[in-house]
């Protein structure tokens, strides 16, 4: 009896569990079916193609006029830049809020955590007159000063509670063999932060590698241009041809499924670290 | 149409003559007069930014070989078809005649375009740009002094339409000029017409049968871009004409100097829009679907016509669209409507889509050369035309050569057949704040979710 | 030591960067949205002061009342509809062991990694009527009519839906690791004492995890506020409005119809309402917490 319970139930489990996950997945097997077809297959009633012919010719379509690789190493270099400041600037501001002895030291961390609060998209009209006055608009700039100011509450958050949790001793010691507060947040704090860097670091870099109405507004020249931009160029460019829009929406997205499906473990972890936390 | 000389007059004839018409016509209020004075007089100074400096005199004789990159922001994203490979093949031509000079295109879609066309208005623009000779667009940046003044006596033999400037002058002063003359046609698919003996149109109460008939076939009547907006105005614009004759243009600047929509045209043009979308002539969804989305539902065959301006008559030479539905592209104009003013042969159409030069651009002079360049009456014009392309604001008569699309004759006929044409449509003729308004609550009015009272009393507030 | 730690120099070179960025991109960018919010700078022109007018229109503003309106049917969304789905999901999935477990949650957790650019045309096609995914499904299922999923009545649940899409993998995992995180002594004493399932997940998981719920009950609604990007390219606001949100309709109204300065007065509004709710919200969490 208990155990044909325990069978039902464990089917009833593995059904929910399969059903979401087709929820989640399908639509993406869908894009990349119809990305292989040709655009009038598209208003066929069934739920997937067979393409008559497998037309790589529509991702190579996706990956040359999308400036795929022009805009891949530009939205891996502003995420670098921009996660490597974060970091480097929550440890300090952090480590300066937590352990150096002074009045303001809460004050200032309130004052810097309330970036928490600030929706980023009410800056978008300001800040474009501001880039603009100081001449930063459609230069790398544009989008590293924002990026990094909207993570850098969520990090330094996150940087703060690490910093609290490390033993004090192991800088007393430091500070008995002579060591300055510089090296002593740098090579002897930082390193114990390994785990909290990665964190920060994951949080930052999923909350700006998707972000485009900034790179949309203040960017206008390809030079700087993320990878979104493939995406947005191409309904236009190639409005009456769904398959290759298909297709440069999956070029699109592969890079960080792949790289998410690779790191998938160290990922989930960061950001279960971090999300519980913040 | 075999295109001898006398008819080829003609057709120019008519054309001056229509579009003449559609100036005078065209949200007639707001514009004082527009002599072709000193455009080139320097102590007329209204023009509030500093763009009267190094004007227009030196501008032929600066090829210098010094390095220059032009930056061309463009509405035309599809650079491989229609309207953007002219524009495209213009560029680079340039390019190889002048190796110092690189042009750099920067192509958004239509509506982000004039999204980010604004927030370039605030601070420095690239140096030649898409514009619009409307109000709705053109008069506050106008206001602003972003665009370079051009001079007029420079263009006297680009053999521009008469009338086709007017839209893009201020106080006597030209800034821009027009690429296309742009017509609202009903595009259909002359095969699937003639397999099901479809007839078009001669008047609206059968335009509202014939999409019975078609929807009951299971096929979509009319594909129509509700998405945007402007479209659907266009459509608006179209009925309005229908309704009130040669009177809508009169009607619709009272409206906007007045806030107050309230004319019984406006009602009844109006809801014959909110009857139609009702009675299933648009797709399902047509309120939410793109450009793309609602041009590929009629060039894939799933819709019987497409509402949209002549400048997609380039559809007819698109190789992405199968070829038996690309031949069999043909278009009508609005058909009457039952007790309305207005006759078959008095058309919406305007001087729309242009180019202007940055006042600010560093580099003006090889600006305004590249815009010259363009409107030299053997690129814009000639090769618009030979790419199917509607009509563009210049003389086009020495380009046809009798071996146009089939579509683009029909074009020719409407424009030569045309009694009145409406000039700007509705959404354009008022501020921006209008535009925005009426673009947005025409989604809301046509698919019932708001009344038609409310609609006009709700866009009648935004003009104040 | 002290010394060391208190020397004045030494702290303000190290909070230096922090707070430059917290001035210049933050602070900075709300003083003059302030300032703009008062006048009725179109963009291009020259700016008159005119006091309170755009808060007073914008007071009278039907779209923006829909547009927090919309905030407020999203979050409801988030906390009926993805909560209890992703907190149900995770306590499955903690049951599960060994390899599938980990598989799962790396499906569950791919959408989120994906662009939003490229979520909204996805779902723009999904929606669609004539050829969509969600149609054809339907139809397999034997439904006929063609379902208008962006109309004016349904655009908000299909926005909510793709909300939901995407942001699933994220509350799920936060849920699963707030599971993971009670103390399995509590399951065993609980299976020793004969209860099922059912009342286990009642009784022990929703209680323990209650800290986490207010988490992320806390980042919905705030994420709900800030909703900007996928309506953007997926409605845009349309139709008729149906669809708009604060950060939306501000840019419009700055960058779309020349309202510069009644877009930033929009703007100051916005970033007064999510400071007030994520100040309220963790004010009712504390003290729901200490009672």
């Amino acid at each position: 009896m208990k155990t044909g319970r325990q069978k039902i139930g464990k089917a009833i489990l593995w059904v929910i569990l399969i059903a979401v996950a087709v929820i989640q997945l399908f639509p993406l097997i869908w894009l990349i079916d119809f990305s292989l077809g040709s655009s009038n297959e598209m208003f066929t009633s069934g739920l997937l193609i067979i393409p008559e012919k497998i037309r790589w010719d529509n991702y190579v379509k996706a990956f040359v006029d999308g400036n795929f690789l022009l805009y891949l190493k530009n939205s891996v270099l502003i995420n670098t830049l921009a996660v490597v400041l974060v970091v480097i600037i929550s440890i300090m501001a952090g480590y300066a809020c937590r352990r150096m002895r002074w009045k303001l030291n809460n004050f200032v961390k309130t004052v810097l955590l309330l970036g928490m609060m600030i929706p980023i998209h009410a800056t978008l009209l300001p800040n474009y007159k501001i880039y603009h006055s100081i001449g930063v608009i459609d230069t790398i700039w544009a989008l590293l000063i924002p990026y990094v100011a909207f993570s850098l509450p969520q990090g330094l958050f996150l940087m703060t509670g690490f910093i609290e949790s490390i033993p004090m001793e192991l800088e007393e010691a430091a500070v008995m063999d002579g060591c300055g507060i510089y090296r002593i947040v740098f090579q002897i704090v930082t390193p114990l932060l390994k785990p909290s860097i990665a964190t920060v670091a994951i949080m930052t870099f999923l909350n700006n590698w998707n972000e485009f109405i900034m790179a949309s507004t203040y960017l206008s020249s390809p030079t700087w241009k993320t990878l979104p931009f493939s995406v947005l160029e191409f309904t236009g460019e190639y409005s009456s041809n769904y398959a290759v829009q298909f297709a440069v929406m999956a070029l699109t997205a592969a890079p960080a499924v792949i790289v998410y499906i690779i790191l998938n473990k160290h990922i989930t972890k960061g950001v279960a670290m971090g999300a519980v936390k913040g | 149409m075999g295109g001898t000389k006398n008819e080829e007059k003609l057709i120019a004839a008519l054309l001056v003559a229509a579009m003449s018409v559609s100036v005078l016509a065209g949200c007639g209020n707001n514009k004082k007069e527009s002599t072709k004075t000193d455009a080139d007089s320097k102590t007329n100074t209204s023009s509030e930014a500093g763009n009267d400096k190094e004007d227009t005199k030196d501008k032929e004789d600066d090829s210098t070989g010094d390095e220059v990159t032009l930056k061309l922001f463009s509405n035309l994203p599809d650079r491989k078809n229609g309207q953007g490979l002219v524009e495209q093949m213009i560029i680079d031509e340039y390019m190889d005649a002048n190796p110092n000079v690189k042009i750099e295109v920067e192509a958004l879609d239509e509506e982000a375009y004039k999204t980010k066309f604004k927030a370039y208005a605030m601070d420095g623009m690239p140096d030649v740009v898409s514009i619009w000779g409307q109000p709705s667009f053109l008069d506050e940046v106008l206001d602003a002094g972003v665009l370079a003044e051009l001079n007029e006596s420079d263009y006297a033999d680009y053999k521009f339409i008469s009338g086709s400037l007017e839209g893009f002058k201020k106080d006597g002063k030209l800034y821009g000029l027009p690429r296309n003359t742009d017509i609202m046609l009903i595009y259909y698919n002359q095969k699937m017409f003639e397999d099901n003996s479809w007839e078009v149109p001669a008047t609206y109460e059968d335009l509202m049968t014939l999409c019975g008939t078609i929807k009951d076939a299971g096929i979509t009547p009319i594909a129509m871009d509700g998405g945007d907006g402007w479209p659907m105005a266009c459509f608006l614009t179209d009925l309005l004409v229908k309704v009130a004759g040669t009177e809508h243009s009169n009607i619709i600047s009272n409206a906007i100097s007045t806030g107050d929509f309230s004319a019984p045209e406006l009602k009844s043009a109006t809801q014959l829009l909110v009857d139609s979308a009702a009675a299933g002539m648009f797709q399902t969804g047509y309120d939410s679907q793109d450009y793309g989305t609602t041009q590929n539902l009629f060039t894939n065959g799933q819709a019987a016509m497409y509402v949209m301006g002549s400048w997609d008559a380039s559809m007819a030479l698109n190789e992405d669209i199968a070829e038996d539905i690309r031949t069999n592209i043909r278009a009508f104009t609005m058909p009457v409507v039952k007790d309305g003013k207005g006759g078959a042969n008095d058309i919406a159409a305007w001087n729309g889509g242009g180019y202007a030069v940055s006042a600010n651009s560093a580099v003006k002079d090889e600006a305004i050369k590249f815009l010259n360049y363009m409107y030299q009456p053997d690129k814009l014009s000639k090769y618009g035309w030979e790419n199917g392309v509607g009509m563009s604001a210049q003389d086009q008569s020495e380009y046809m050569t009798g071996n146009e699309t089939e579509l683009q004759k029909q074009i020719i006929e409407i424009l030569n057949n045309a009694t009145s044409v409406s000039g700007t449509p509705i959404n354009d003729c008022g501020p921006s704040a209008f535009k925005t308004a009426i673009e947005s609550e025409i989604q809301g009015v046509s698919n019932g979710s708001t009344s038609v009272d409310d609609f006009l009393t709700t866009i009648g507030a935004a003009c104040k | 030591m002290k010394k060391l730690y208190s020397n004045k120099w030494v702290i303000f070179t190290l909070v230096l960067p922090g707070v430059l960025v917290f001035l210049f991109a933050i602070l900075a960018p709300i003083c003059l949205s302030v300032y703009y919010g008062f006048t009725d700078y179109t963009g291009m022109s020259e700016e008159n002061f005119i006091g309170l007018d755009n808060y007073v229109q914008l007071f009278h503003d039907s779209a923006f009342g829909r547009s927090l309106l919309n905030s407020l049917l999203l979050a409801i969304g988030f906390i009926c509809i993805q909560h209890p789905l992703a907190i149900i999901v995770a306590a499955v999935l903690d049951k599960l062991q060994g390899k599938a477990e980990g598989i799962f949650r790396c499906i569950y957790f791919i959408p989120n990694v994906i662009s939003v650019a490229v979520i909204a045309y996805l779902w723009k096609f999904i929606y669609n009527p004539d050829f969509g995914l969600l149609n054809n499904v339907l139809k397999i299922f034997g439904f006929e009519g063609q379902v208008n999923w962006l109309s004016q009545q349904n655009a908000i649940w299909s926005v909510l839906i793709v909300l939901i899409w995407h942001g699933f993998g994220w509350g799920m995992l936060i849920y699963y690791t707030g599971i993971k995180n009670i103390d399995p002594v509590l399951y065993e004493a609980a299976s020793i004492d004969g209860a099922g399932w059912w009342t286990t997940f009642y009784r022990i998981t929703l209680p323990l995890m209650k800290p986490v719920i207010q988490i992320n009950v806390t980042m919905a609604i705030i994420s709900a506020l800030k909703q900007m990007e996928t309506v953007y390219l997926l409605t845009n606001g349309g139709p008729a409005n149906s669809t708009q949100f604060a950060a939306n309709y501000l840019y419009q109204q700055a960058f779309k119809a020349f309202k510069y300065g009644y877009g930033n007065a929009i703007g100051v509004i916005f970033i007064i309402i999510c400071v007030a709710v994520t100040v309220l919200l963790n004010t009712v969490f504390r003290d729901k917490q200490e009672a």
